[in-house]
């Protein structure tokens, strides 16, 4: 387990590197400078600009430099915020976007479960078919589209929750449900089929014949056979919320961090369009990393190869 | 299987969505101000990126130190006042020195704002090692145009305190627009005990800094997507200040700007544009202010030398029905521009007539009019001339909505009405837009300038030989004499001035070396209780002057 482990984190390293140099030099290629006013500024002091920010040096120069800097955990200080450093940058704008990523997994895994169940359960009824209708509708619907539908009528039309901004725990809630649609819809298909299987399987009948109740054979039995799987589309899930989030972030004028990343790419701020990109590649990697630990975990036949005997 | 209606589970959901049903009525959409007269909310279009008066770049960074600090001179709506200065200065030696005597004014830690205080920030901002992208301005204080090239050091800059309160200001040659130049925030005093305390973090947040304007930003550090102006009770001028509190929220999403405003925690929801403004134009809340920024075409002379013919550009000009360019396209967010000058900038000193409104500036209207035969008859005599029989134009236009509505407005109407033109629409980035501009890769483009200054000079200058932005590459040795002349010889004589400026601007027009579309707006909507937004010059608004009703 432990070989397993160091040689997937060994690849997370590796994978990281790579993204960090192909960021590096695609942002090179980006037209035009990082300077606000680059309209109104002469020749003269474009050029010193230049020398100052280093920009005059061979690319490969910068590069390394950039490398250098990186592995001492220096991420650059912005452009379009002067000399605020990009660590602190992420840092205090990290706290809402992880609020709102934590409350939009939680709400849409725990009731993606709940409907899947009942799915399940009631397999073939009406309680299935509106299941499947909902499942559908939160695949298919982008989060921001029902991002602007449920500020429109729940916050602007009923006044029920803010319509936007930041005060607090009411303001999560709009936002949260946006971006819950997904994983909601996401886990209660995955749920349904696999409970469906399931509660066909020998050790339910057995369950049964020991005369369990139907509430003992679907809660012991059922449902946590059915999560492993579950498993599987947590990590891309949380991405899908990751990258979602900066729009439904700017839809509701919310200090995250997918909403500076946004303005970052706009202004040219090399070093925060670098820094934030690696922040969210370790993200991704190390979600990637626990779900695959975490299945090596259930599945010994994963970290053995495939074929291996457990 | 029977389903089991009291699942532990469902009740778990349920209680959790009732809770957070709940917790939205127990904190409902609310007024942000509380119905509080004495304080506003409003819109910002983007966060605050630098507090700091030597390093800001943009509109909403200057607005937030116009709010916060103070220099010689203020602008109160359209007039320019005296601030930390006790009076407007008459300059001396033929123009080139000015002696300002100071006001006794507080910094809001209770220092003095002295003539120290100036020099210090000036020398601060053309300090090469500053890197400020705006120490360009400085140009014409004496000696600054050497420093920012690193020639000469920061210490010789024609400025100087003759006493606590007495500054003395030299320039190389006469700027006959000083005064107005002395309300931008680029010129405003900095106090050096704080700067060099809070050393690279100043303007970073709010926590440390101290402020000299009528209010005082609170609780606020870089990024930050919302913010609070309180009133400065340190100001000297605290007693005109009506409101107590501005609040500012930073809006991207139009649709949640107009729920925010129309559910009234936005007293005034600003810089509306494109779908959102043309929604709106009729609603009784909406209003437009000009603002000191004009849009026009460039036609890349250098690339294709047959626009250097000026029956060509003319025809071209002729086309464009400016009328319904800003109110079609531009959903009533622009004004019909007939000179690169923007209106409601500057005024005749004697006479006050608007710049873009004399005699000859009205006479001229004949080359920016929609005149489709004109167009077509000059189009064909120029072609002839320049021995084609067609013409195809890439346009290189930004990508944002607006610009591609325009673009394609432009488009049609010039194929239609020029025969054997060809254009090619290329809709890009704004920063590559500016770089294939400024590398001469486009055959015509779009544009756009915005005043540092409100002077004539300050557009005029861009179509000179040799300007880093003319890059059309337009030249005319007779608009370069007058505009030389206006900057130079009779710098220090407003009638011969204003005249040379004129003539600049008869001979670009006439030309057509620049094809001027629209003058840009500020749209707003404002609550009927909201009053006092009145524009400055300079392009913000005096937010001491505003209040609620």
């Amino acid at each position: 387990m432990t070989k397993y482990i160091l040689k997937r984190i060994f690849y997370l390293l590796l994978t990281l590197l790579i993204i960090a140099s192909i960021t590096f030099f695609m942002m090179k290629g980006l037209p035009g400078t990082p300077y606000t006013n680059q309209a109104k500024m002469s020749p003269a002091q474009l050029t010193m600009m230049n020398h100052k920010y280093g920009f005059d040096k061979p690319l490969y120069v910068q590069y390394f430099i950039y490398m250098g800097n990186l592995l001492h955990g220096d991420l650059g200080t912005s452009f379009q915020f002067n000399n605020q450093p990009v660590t602190q940058l992420i840092g205090d704008h990290i706290g809402p976007s992880m609020q709102l990523g934590l409350q939009a997994m939680i709400v849409g895994t725990v009731l993606g479960i709940i409907l899947g169940s009942i799915a399940a359960i009631r397999k073939n009824s009406w309680v299935d078919a509106t299941a499947t209708i909902v499942s559908i509708l939160g695949l298919s619907i982008p989060s921001f589209v029902l991002a602007i539908l449920l500020q429109y009528y729940l916050g602007y039309k009923w006044q029920l929750f803010p319509v936007a901004l930041w005060h607090g725990f009411s303001y999560s809630i709009l936002p949260t449900l946006a971006l819950a649609a997904f994983p909601l819809a996401s886990i209660a298909r995955y749920m349904r089929t696999e409970m469906v299987d399931v509660l066909h399987s020998d050790y339910i009948e057995l369950a049964k014949a020991k005369g369990d109740t139907s509430r003992q054979v679907i809660i012991k039995h059922a449902i946590r056979n059915s999560l492993i799987p579950i498993i599987t589309v947590i990590g891309p899930m949380a991405v899908s919320i990751m990258t979602g989030s900066m729009v439904v972030e700017s839809i509701f004028s919310i200090p995250g961090i997918g909403n500076q990343f946004v303005q970052s790419i706009l202004t040219n701020d090399y070093p925060t369009i670098m820094g934030l990109t690696i922040f969210y590649s370790v993200l991704m990697v190390s979600i990637i990393l626990i779900v695959d630990i975490l299945y090596g975990i259930i599945d010994p036949r994963i970290r053995l190869g495939k074929g291996g005997k457990a | 299987m029977k389903f089991f209606r009291h699942h532990k589970l469902i009740s778990v959901a349920l209680v959790g969505a009732a809770a957070l049903t709940l917790a939205g009525l127990i904190n409902p959409a609310h007024a942000a101000d509380g119905g509080d007269k004495k304080t506003l909310s409003v819109s910002a279009k983007a966060p605050i990126n630098t507090m700091d008066s030597s390093l800001n770049t943009d509109a909403y960074g200057a607005q937030s130190l116009n709010n916060t600090m103070e220099g010689l001179y203020r602008f109160t709506g359209q007039k320019l006042e005296p601030a930390v200065a006790k009076s407007i200065a008459k300059p001396t030696n033929d123009g080139k020195r000015y002696t300002i005597d100071l006001k006794k004014t507080k910094w809001s830690n209770g220092d003095p704002v002295t003539a120290n205080d100036f020099v210090y920030a000036w020398r601060r901002i053309v300090d090469p090692k500053t890197a400020s992208q705006y120490s360009y301005i400085y140009s014409g204080i004496k000696n600054a145009d050497a420093i920012t090239a690193g020639k000469k050091k920061p210490d010789q800059l024609g400025i100087k305190a003759l006493g606590p309160y007495k500054l003395q200001i030299d320039l190389d040659h006469p700027i006959p627009f000083f005064d107005t130049l002395m309300s931008s925030s680029q010129f405003y005093p900095l106090n050096q005990k704080v700067v060099e305390k809070l050393g690279d973090q100043y303007g970073l947040a709010s926590k440390g800094m101290v402020f000299n304007g009528p209010y005082k930003l609170q609780n606020w550090k870089v990024g930050d997507t919302e913010w609070t102006d309180v009133k400065n009770t340190s100001y000297w001028n605290a007693k005109n200040v009506k409101l107590n509190k501005v609040k500012y929220y930073t809006i991207s999403d139009p649709n949640t700007g107009l729920n925010l405003y129309d559910t009234n925690v936005l007293d005034r929801y600003q810089n509306l544009n494109g779908d959102t403004a043309r929604q709106l134009a009729n609603s009784k809340d909406f209003s437009t202010d000009p603002a000191n920024s004009t849009y026009y075409l460039e036609l890349n002379q250098k690339k294709i030398p047959a626009l250097k013919n000026a029956k060509l550009r003319q025809a071209m000009s002729l086309t464009i029905n400016r009328n319904d360019l800003s109110n079609i396209i531009l959903g009533k967010t622009g004004i019909p521009a007939h000179s690169l000058v923007p209106s409601k900038m500057s005024k005749n000193p004697q006479t006050g007539k608007d710049f873009v409104k004399t005699d000859q500036a009205m006479a001229d209207r004949k080359y920016t009019a929609y005149n489709p035969t004109l167009a077509k008859k000059l189009w064909q005599e120029g072609m002839k001339e320049t021995g084609q029989k067609e013409l195809n134009l890439t346009f290189t236009a930004d990508n944002t909505d607006t610009t591609k509505k325009l673009a394609e407005y432009l488009q049609n109407n010039m194929e239609k009405d020029l025969p054997g033109l060809k254009m090619t629409i290329s809709s890009v980035p704004f920063k590559t837009r500016l770089q294939r501009e400024a590398s001469g890769e486009f055959d015509m483009a779009t544009s756009a300038w915005s005043a540092d200054y409100p002077d004539p000079t300050n557009f005029l200058d861009l179509a000179t030989t040799g300007n880093p932005q003319n890059n059309g590459k337009w030249s005319n040795k007779g608009f370069d004499e007058q505009e030389k002349a206006a900057t130079s010889t009779n710098a220090n004589n407003p009638t011969a001035r204003w005249q040379n400026m004129q003539n600049a601007q008869h001979i670009l027009t006439q030309e057509q070396g620049i094809i001027p579309m629209y003058q840009d707006t500020t749209a707003s909507l404002t609550k009927p209780d909201v009053r006092g937004f009145n524009i400055t010059p300079t392009g913000q608004y005096d937010m001491a002057a505003v209040y609620k009703k």
